[in-house]
């Protein structure tokens, strides 16, 4: 029992300090930080390049890191991002702390080069190297154990008297309550927020320092730290510090103490809890998120001026007529002519490209239109992709109908999922359904039946009317047939959106208040928009599997779903386009050839110059002539590089991560333009020519009354 | 003198220990333009919610045409002809103006429930009577000019008009009003206030309005209540409002209700 309590205790005091970070930051800014795990990644990898590479020893190095470090990535990262954070919508708010999740490992891996993506190195611990040992109740403690229960408890000492005891606590606590009071009475709350976000970089990398030399450096310890900080801060409703910090001593507790009955014996039965302990972080938030509801009802009721939820952006001319046409047409005939211009091993990446897209256009449904950020998308998808292949592989249905069944099989599964979270709204929603998808995986993908050790179950590809489609000879047709599907799915998007359930689904999004009065069902309006982007994942889940062979666990993780709906963020959650470049971009960066990740970056380099063009001011690149010079030159770019495919270029272990980073810092710049890279270049356009016409216009009344 | 359209009676609300209202009792006629008036925190907003359902009371009851609504959500009473707008601005920031009475119309009339036409395409083309309604109520308030204008690009006055439209294409009896002409010029104010009278005499919908500008409801409205401090201190026609001491009281303090007394 002794040990387990003490593994317990070491763990939550891990995460008890990282959560810290992440209420304090919150409450501060209302920014729910995702990349809080990978803060505390950069700080444990910076202390472990001085003490291994630079020969420094523990102590400085610690305090190089925690002290000096952290408070300045802190401060830099809420100069460039969370700054702007604040105002923003919930899905923005959501998208860009996640970009900085994915771009900051990619960074530390390039500045320190001494570890690379997936490897696990142990650091040497603050206890001394190997650890003094000692004995208390029987039990051995090594002292890297107990510095970090020591650190803990320090850490909840010091940050108490920093509360209370300090006029900074008082400051912060004031800005925290209501930041325009606290202005009046001359506090700076943009100051409070900045120290906040130092003070929480701090906390985050002092828990990974506290962690490497115990369970490692690797993403996947830093993801799991992310993860159980997560729960312990719903447990703590978000801003308590207390609750938060004991729901993380407590899931610590659980967690260890699981270690012990790794399998119950029950004497007629034996059953694995294997799932279990990855699981209790989960089943707690879930827990604590359906307990909570009913306190945040009443508070909803007394909080009559709730604001829009979306930001007002003004709506661009819409094209109208013939103009309105040409852009659909367009992408057609571009997709429609890719085998004419790839080979055989591009038409099968294009194609995995094509079937994501009509999977991401669940996110164009949910996020989009619904206002939504639900994370269980990726699940759903699971659930059509498993359905589809078990129905198709053991049952042998016919694969079409076996897809159709998947997409039906998500439906009710969505339903339930929405009608246990959509009262929470928002930020909540969204830990809600990360919840679900977790417990998920953990206890419905995860068994043998489904995961097939690693494996996954095999789906083959449709056949119908005769035609091949198959691997060897119908490459193309199978191909042809995606395009046409999701020219199909991405046409009920839009006449989603254009239909009345689209006005009322906008309506909602822009004040639910409003709505409500208008006489709309807001739930009811919630379910529709959930229950139709479940039916799209499940569909886009199977027809993804049936591109790739077979449904597999590790292509439904969680976190790739997260991953996923940053991308299409990026790229326009309001555009089934930007779900289409969004689907192709995602595997293009994919396959194991290293050079192709060079076309990715040459697409988002151009995108980002956009954004940059923008930023410094020159706006050449929105006029008709410059975006239409772009896309040549890109076409030119592309070509050249598909020539230039049979030379061989080694990429250097740091060129791996440039795409990587360049994501990341797309959804940085997502903080400053919300509707995405297409959005923002369309609308420039059309305002553009909306201008113009206007002058136009003007000019000519201007001679008429002369 | 027949039955008052909107009732509530005995109206109790706390917000913790605070008493919002204490016993409010407020009627509204059918056809007629009521008004709300009383000085900051005098809870004229607490009970505006009560009648919108946005907020329920610790005690008391709310009845439309002899129906008990205590209870009911706010969309129930938008079918059961209760519509209101509100004080800071609350547009759909995408749509344009007539998009604003296109879903407010459609949804009265039931056409949102028909997902499965809206996914192929179907089902979502106006109908000959929705565009005489709109047209209609574009003309009344005299919003024919903007119809096509997206919401964002207008002053805060034609916004307050447009959600006047949008509540009024939802056919209601009674549309709330919460500080219709808070930030609005004269010129404005007076737009808006014709906007009410046109409605009122073309379509007989009732209004209730809360105000902070006395004079435009002694001006504009038939019966007018005054609460403060959570309590009703008057009731009656503009004229007997004028004249009411406890409502100069509570207005301009003791001494000048003393000075105005002859």
């Amino acid at each position: 029992m002794g040990p387990y309590i003490l593994s317990g205790l070491v763990l939550g005091s891990i995460s008890a300090v990282s959560v810290l970070g992440l209420v304090l930051t919150y409450s501060s800014s209302r920014v729910f930080n995702f990349a809080h795990g990978a803060m505390a990644y950069f700080i444990a990898v910076l202390y472990w390049w001085l003490t291994d590479d630079q020969g420094w020893s523990v102590w400085p190095a610690a305090i190089v890191s925690v002290l000096v470090v952290a408070p300045l990535l802190g401060l830099f990262l809420w100069a460039i991002v969370f700054r702007r954070l604040t105002h923003a919508t919930p899905v923005v708010r959501f998208v860009s702390t996640v970009g900085l999740w994915v771009a900051i490992p990619a960074l530390a891996r390039i500045i320190f080069p001494i570890i690379s993506a997936g490897s696990d190195v142990q650091t040497r611990g603050l206890g001394g190297t190997p650890p003094g040992q000692f004995d208390v109740l029987g039990v051995t403690v090594n002292w890297n154990q107990a510095t970090v229960i020591i650190g803990a408890a320090a850490v909840a000492v010091g940050f108490t008297i920093l509360m209370r005891f300090t006029p900074l606590g008082l400051m912060t606590r004031a800005a925290v309550d209501s930041p325009r009071v606290a202005a009046i009475a001359g506090i700076n709350p943009s100051a409070i927020t900045a120290i906040s976000w130092m003070l929480g970089t701090m906390l985050a990398g002092l828990a990974g320092v506290l962690l490497s030399p115990l369970l490692g450096i690797s993403e996947i310890q830093f993801t799991l730290l992310l993860v159980v900080s997560l729960a312990a801060a719903v447990l703590g409703r978000m801003t308590s510090i207390p609750l938060a910090f004991g729901g993380a001593m407590a899931i610590g507790m659980i967690q260890g103490l699981s270690e012990k009955w790794e399998s119950a014996n029950l004497g007629f039965v034996e059953f694995s809890l294997d799932g279990f302990k990855p699981s209790v972080p989960f089943v707690l938030m879930l827990i604590a998120l359906l307990a909570y509801q009913g306190l945040r009802r009443e508070q909803f009721e007394v909080d009559l001026r709730a604001g829009p939820t979306e930001e007002e952006v003004a709506p661009a001319a819409r094209l109208t007529g013939w103009k309105a046409a040409i852009g659909p047409i367009a992408v057609a005939l571009v997709l429609l002519s890719v085998p004419i211009w790839l080979n055989d091993f591009w038409i099968g990446v294009v194609s995995q490209g094509v079937a994501l897209g009509v999977l991401f256009l669940t996110f164009t449904v949910v996020t989009g239109e619904g206002g939504m950020v639900s994370l269980a998308q990726v699940s759903l998808a699971g659930i059509g992709a498993f359905t589809a292949a078990k129905l198709a592989t053991d049952a042998e249905w016919p694969v079409w109908l076996a897809l159709l069944a998947g997409g039906a099989v998500a439906v009710p599964i969505g339903l339930l999922l929405a009608g246990l979270t959509l009262r929470l709204g928002g930020l909540y929603l969204a830990l809600g359904t990360l919840a679900f998808s977790q417990l998920l995986r953990f206890t419905v993908f995860g068994r043998d039946d489904f995961d097939n050790f690693g494996s996954g179950v095999a789906i083959d590809r449709p056949e119908f009317l005769g035609i091949d489609f198959s691997i060897s000879g119908g490459r193309d047709n199978f191909y042809y047939l995606l395009v046409i599907v999701f020219m199909v799915a991405a046409l009920v998007v839009v006449n989603l959106r254009r239909s009345t359930t689209g006005l009322v689904l906008t309506a909602m999004r822009s004040s639910e208040q409003a709505a409500a009065t208008t006489g709309i069902s807001i739930l009811r309006s919630k379910l529709i928009a959930f229950g139709t982007s479940a039916f799209i994942a499940g569909l886009g889940g199977g027809l993804f599997a049936v591109s790739f062979g077979r449904a597999t666990n590790v292509s439904f993780e969680v976190l790739v779903g997260i991953v996923w709906l940053a991308i299409v963020v990026t790229w326009g959650v309001r555009s089934v386009l930007g779900a289409l470049m969004a689907g192709i971009l995602y595997v293009v960066v994919s396959p194991p050839t290293d050079k192709l990740s060079f076309i990715f970056v040459i697409i988002v380099v151009f995108a980002m110059m956009g954004e940059t063009a923008r930023l410094i001011g020159s706006k050449a690149i929105y006029t008709a002539r410059g975006a239409l010079l772009g896309v040549g030159v890109l076409a030119v770019g592309i070509t050249a590089i598909v020539l230039l495919l049979p030379v061989e270029i080694e990429l250097s272990e740091k060129a791996k991560e440039v795409p990587t980073l360049l994501f990341g810092l797309g959804a940085v710049f997502l903080a400053r333009q919300p509707r995405g890279v297409l959005f923002d270049v369309m609308n420039r356009i059309r305002l553009r020519q909306l201008q113009r016409e206007r002058q136009l216009a003007d000019g000519a009344t201007a001679e008429a009354a002369t | 003198m027949s039955a008052p359209l909107l009732t509530a009676e005995e109206i109790v609300v706390r917000f913790g220990g605070v008493v919002a209202l204490d016993g409010v009792d407020f009627t509204a006629d059918a056809r007629a333009i009521t008004g709300l008036v009383g000085p900051n925190g005098a809870g004229k907003t607490t009970l505006f919610g009560i009648l919108s359902g946005l907020l329920r009371p610790r005690a008391g009851r709310v009845s439309f045409d002899g129906t008990d609504i205590t209870r009911a959500s706010p969309q129930r009473r938008s079918r059961l002809g209760i519509a209101r707008t509100f004080q800071r601005l609350e547009l759909f920031g995408e749509m344009t103006v007539r998009e604003h009475l296109v879903v407010a119309h459609r949804v009265r009339m039931r056409r949102d429930r028909s997902l499965l036409r809206d996914l192929v395409g179907l089902g979502s083309r106006p109908t000959l009577d929705e565009d005489e309604t709109i047209a209609g109520i574009l003309e009344l308030v005299g919003l024919d000019a903007v119809a096509e204008q997206p919401v964002i690009l207008l002053p805060l006055g034609t916004g307050r008009i447009v959600e006047i439209a949008r509540a009024l294409a939802t056919a209601p009896r009674i549309v709330l009003l919460d500080e219709p002409t808070s930030g609005l010029d004269v010129h404005e104010t007076e737009q808006v206030a014709s906007a009410l009278r046109a409605a009122r005499d073309d379509r007989g919908v009732a209004f209730v309005v809360v105000e902070h500008d006395v004079e435009l409801v002694l001006e504009l409205c038939e019966a007018i209540t005054v609460l403060d401090f959570g309590r009703v201190i008057a009731r009656g026609t503009p004229s007997e409002i004028r004249a009411s001491t406890d409502v100069q009281t509570a207005y301009l303090g003791t001494r000048a209700a003393e000075d105005v007394a002859p």
